[in-house]
C-alpha cells in the first residue's frame, strides 16, 4: 500500500488522546489532553483541483471539558478527552459524544451561514434603539454571512462513574449508548441525563478481592442488545442485554490459555487488553494487548483465530518497559472499512498494518522528517539482533517516548489518521 | 540468586510506582495499580521461593544478617490488595452512581490513597524473611512508630539498603532515634522521614504530632479506626501490636506522610531494602471494610487500603504493615 498524501497538523499544544472518523468519513475528530476537541472536515473535491484529493482542514475547535476538582476526595479530575464517538447524522447538524474520566457530553456541531438583519428594536450592532425614534416597522430578514461553525453542549451526563471512564459506545439503535469505567458499565438514553442504568458491575463486595478491571467496551455494530467488554486479565465477555437487566453473567467468554513458556513477572500486565473493536461486519472482534493484536471469531471462545505480533522484540525488555511505565501504554487498534486490514500503533512513531488475507504486514513511520506531502511512506524494519542493515533500526535505538496509541481508519476509503503525541498525520492511499 | 535480585528490584520499582500514583493528577488509576500489585505479588513469590537464604541484598555492604528464617512459602496472600473501599454508594442499578462518601478521614496528603496493601504486602512477604535483619532500613523508619520498642531482634536497621545494619536488633530502624545515633538511618531516610520515630517509646510525644510527622495515621486513628479492628485505632496502640507475629496487621499508611516529603528515589531505596510486615489476614471480614474506611484518604476509591489478607503468618516479629501508601 502506498500512502503518498500526507498532511500533518503539528504543533498542537497538547497531546492527542483520541481520534475518530464520523460515519461517512467526512469529519475527523481529535481530542487532546487539554480537554479540547478539534474537528477536521474533508474538502469536497472540485473540478478545479482534481489532483487534490479531499484534504482535511480544521472545521471546528472547542473546549469540551475543563479540569474539575472533587472536593470530597480532594482529587483533581483531568480534562483529558479519553474518547470521542460520533452519532450517525440525522439532520444538518453533527453530534458527537466526548468523555473525560468522569463526565460524558453530547455536543452539537452546526453551521451557521445566515444571520438575521433588520431588527426594529436593535440596531445593527445590537444596541437598543430608542422606541421614540422608530417610525416604521420592517421584517427582519436572513442574510448570508461567513460560515461559522458552532459547537454547543446539548447534554451532560455526569456523576455516574466512581472510577475512570475508559470507553463509550453508541448503540446501533441510536437512542442509547454505554459508558464503561474500571468496574462498571452504564447504559444511557441520549435524552435523559440524570439517570443511567447499570448493566455490568464487577466490583467485588470486598475490594481487597479485586483481581480484574474492565478495560474497554463496545456495542455490536448491528445487534443493539449485544456488547462486549474486555478485562485486564486478557478476557473478553460478550453480553446480551435481553438475558437479564444486569449483565454480570456473560453470554460468551473469550479467553486464550496462557502459554506457560512465556511466563514472567509481567505476564499479567502484557495480557491486559487495551482495546476491543468489533469488525464492521459484526462477526469478529479484535483485541489489542501489549505485544499482540488478536482477531476472534464470535463463534469460537477458546482461542483467537488470528494473532499478530506487533513488536515481539520488546518481550525481552519488559522489565525496562515496566520501569519507564511504557508497559502500561494502552494501544488502540482499528479495522479498515472492509475488515481485511487491521492497524495498530507502536513505538518510535511506528504503526503497523496487517493484511488478514495475504498475511502480509508492514511497519510505517509517522514523522515529518521521513515524509513530505505526497511522498510515499517507506516501510520500516526493526532489527532484532545480528547485523543491522542500513535502513533498519535496532531495538535499542527505538524512541519509547514517541508512541502511537491512537489511530483511525476512514470507514470506506483508504485514509488513515495517526496521532503521534501532539501531531496528527493523515495518510491517503494513492489509488487514482 | 539472580532471581532474587531481580525480584527485589522489581519490588522496589513497584513500590515507587504506587507511591507516585498518589500524587498523579486525576487520582489513582485503579487499573494501573492493580497491575502493579500483581507484579509485586509475582516478585514476592519468586523472592520467597528462590532458595537463596541469607543474603539480603541490602546494598553495597551486603551485610549479612544472620540468615533469617527461611520463610516457608507464605500462605498465599489471600486476595489481592485491599483496595479499600469507601462506604458503598447508593443503590446502583437505576441510579447514577454517586460518589461514595468517603469518610474523609484523611489528612489530605494521602488523598492519593492508600494503595492496596496487598501489593505492598506482597513485597513484604518476599522480603519478610530478610528484613528482620537486614535492610529493613526504610522500614525501620517507616515502621518506626509501629515498631515499638518491642522490636527486638532483627529490627531492621534504620538505614536503607545502603546501610544494612539490619541485624542490630535493638537499633531500631527509626532514623530519629533519640540521640539520633542512627546517622545512617537519618541519612537514608528522606527528609521528613525522621519524624517517624516520634511516637516511639523513646520519644515522648504522642503519636505523630503533625508538625513532626504529618502522618496520615492520624486519619486512621482518628477517622474512626475500624471498630472491630484490633490493631488499628490510635497510633500508639498500634505500635506494640505490630510486633507480634500473629498480629493482624494492617497496612498502615503512615508512610504516606513520610513519603510525601521524601524524595522518591530515597523512598524506593528505602522500600527496597525490606519489607517488614504485611498485614496479616484478619480473621473477620469486618476489618477490611473498616480499614478501608479508615485508611482511605478520600482520594482514591481505588486503592485505599492496603490490607492484604493472609500475609505472612510466621514472619518475624516485624510484621509491620506495609502501608498502603
Amino acid at each position: 500500500m502506498n500512502y503518498p498524501d500526507e498532511s500533518t497538523y503539528g504543533n498542537k499544544a497538547d497531546i492527542i488522546s483520541t481520534v475518530e472518523f464520523n460515519h461517512t468519513g467526512e469529519l475527523l475528530a481529535t481530542g487532546d489532553k487539554g480537554g479540547r476537541v478539534v474537528i477536521f472536515q474533508r474538502e469536497q473535491e472540485s473540478k478545479n483541483q482534481v489532483h487534490r484529493r479531499g484534504e482535511y482542514n480544521v472545521y471546528s475547535t472547542f473546549q469540551s471539558h475543563e479540569p474539575e476538582f472533587d472536593y470530597l476526595k480532594s482529587l483533581e479530575i483531568e480534562e483529558k478527552i479519553n474518547k470521542i464517538r460520533w452519532l450517525p447524522q440525522q439532520n444538518a447538524a453533527y453530534f458527537l459524544l466526548s468523555t473525560n474520566d468522569k463526565t460524558v457530553k453530547l455536543w452539537k456541531v452546526s453551521e451557521r451561514d445566515k444571520r438575521p438583519e433588520g431588527y426594529n428594536l436593535k440596531d445593527e450592532e445590537g444596541r437598543l434603539r430608542d422606541p421614540a425614534t422608530i417610525t416604521t416597522l420592517r421584517v427582519p430578514v436572513l442574510r448570508p454571512m461567513d460560515l461559522m461553525v458552532e459547537a454547543t453542549p446539548r447534554r451532560v451526563f455526569a456523576n455516574a462513574h466512581t472510577y475512570h471512564i475508559n470507553s463509550i459506545s453508541v448503540n446501533s439503535d441510536y437512542e442509547t449508548y454505554m459508558s464503561a469505567d474500571d468496574l462498571r458499565i452504564n447504559l444511557w438514553n441520549f435524552e435523559i441525563t440524570n439517570q443511567s442504568f447499570n448493566i455490568v458491575d464487577i466490583k467485588p463486595a470486598n475490594m481487597e478481592e479485586l483481581t480484574e478491571v474492565i478495560t474497554a467496551a463496545e456495542f455490536h455494530p448491528h445487534h443493539c442488545n449485544t456488547f462486549v467488554y474486555s478485562s485486564s486479565k486478557g478476557t473478553i465477555r460478550l453480553c446480551d442485554m435481553r438475558a437479564s437487566a444486569l449483565c454480570d453473567r456473560h453470554t460468551k467468554f473469550f479467553e486464550e490459555p496462557e502459554d506457560p513458556s512465556n511466563r514472567s513477572f509481567f505476564s499479567e500486565i502484557i495480557s491486559s487488553i487495551s482495546d476491543v473493536k468489533f469488525s464492521h461486519s459484526g462477526r469478529y472482534i479484535m483485541t489489542r494487548d501489549y505485544l499482540t493484536v488478536k482477531v476472534w471469531d464470535l463463534n469460537m471462545e477458546n482461542r483467537p483465530i488470528e494473532t499478530y505480533q506487533v513488536h515481539d522484540y520488546l518481550r525481552s525488555k519488559l522489565c525496562s518497559l515496566y520501569e519507564n511505565d511504557c508497559i502500561f501504554d494502552k494501544f488502540e487498534c482499528v479495522w479498515n472499512g472492509s475488515d481485511s486490514v487491521i492497524m495498530t500503533g507502536s513505538y518510535n512513531n511506528f504503526f503497523r498494518m496487517f493484511d488478514r488475507n495475504t498475511k502480509r504486514d508492514v511497519t510505517l513511520e509517522a514523522s515529518r522528517e521521513n515524509s513530505k506531502p505526497r511522498a510515499i511512506l517507506k516501510p520500516r524494519k526493526v532489527c532484532v539482533g545480528g547485523k543491522r542493515r542500513k535502513d533498519e533500526i535496532s531495538v535499542d535505538s527505538l524512541d519509547f517516548s514517541k508512541k502511537i496509541l491512537h489511530t483511525a481508519w476512514h470507514p470506506s476509503e483508504n485514509i488513515i489518521a495517526v496521532a503521534a503525541t501532539n501531531n496528527l498525520y493523515i495518510f491517503q492511499d494513492k489509488v487514482n | 540468586m539472580e532471581f532474587k535480585l531481580e525480584a527485589h528490584r522489581i519490588v522496589s520499582i513497584s513500590l515507587g510506582k504506587i507511591y507516585n500514583s498518589r500524587v498523579q493528577r486525576g487520582g489513582i488509576k485503579l487499573h494501573k495499580n492493580l497491575l502493579v500489585s500483581l507484579v509485586l505479588r509475582s516478585a514476592r513469590q519468586v523472592y520467597l521461593s528462590d532458595p537463596c537464604p541469607g543474603l539480603y541484598l541490602a546494598g553495597p555492604a551486603g551485610t549479612p544478617a544472620p540468615p533469617p528464617p527461611q520463610q516457608p512459602g507464605e500462605p498465599a496472600a489471600g486476595p489481592p490488595a485491599g483496595w479499600g473501599e469507601p462506604p458503598p454508594p447508593a443503590a446502583r442499578a437505576a441510579w447514577p452512581e454517586t460518589e461514595p462518601e468517603r469518610t474523609a478521614v484523611s489528612d489530605a496528603p494521602w488523598a492519593g490513597g492508600a494503595e492496596p496493601a496487598a501489593t505492598v504486602t506482597g513485597a513484604g512477604d518476599a522480603l519478610q524473611g530478610r528484613e528482620a535483619d537486614g535492610a529493613g532500613a526504610a522500614w525501620g523508619r517507616v515502621e518506626g512508630r509501629r515498631e515499638a520498642a518491642a522490636r527486638g531482634a532483627g529490627g531492621p536497621a534504620a538505614g536503607s539498603d545502603v546501610f544494612p545494619e539490619g541485624p542490630q536488633a535493638a537499633r531500631r530502624a527509626c532514623a530519629c532515634l533519640p540521640g539520633g545515633e542512627d546517622q545512617r538511618g537519618a541519612a537514608a531516610a528522606s527528609p521528613g522521614a525522621d519524624c517517624c520515630c516520634a511516637p516511639r517509646p523513646a520519644v515522648d510525644e504522642p503519636p505523630a504530632p503533625p508538625a513532626v510527622c504529618p502522618r496520615k495515621r492520624g486519619a486512621a486513628g482518628v477517622g474512626g479506626g475500624p471498630a472491630g479492628c484490633p490493631a488499628p485505632g490510635s497510633t500508639p496502640l498500634k505500635k506494640p501490636r505490630r510486633n507480634l507475629e500473629e498480629q493482624p496487621g494492617r497496612v498502615e499508611d503512615d508512610d504516606a506522610e513520610e513519603m510525601e516529603t521524601g524524595n522518591v528515589a530515597n523512598l524506593i531505596s528505602i522500600f527496597g531494602s525490606s519489607f517488614s510486615g504485611l498485614l496479616r489476614k484478619s480473621p473477620g471480614g469486618g476489618r477490611e471494610e473498616e480499614e478501608g474506611e479508615e485508611s482511605s484518604p478520600e482520594a482514591a476509591e481505588p486503592g485505599q487500603i492496603c490490607c492484604d489478607k493472609p500475609v505472612l503468618r510466621d514472619m518475624n516479629p516485624w510484621s509491620t504493615a506495609i502501608v498502603a501508601f
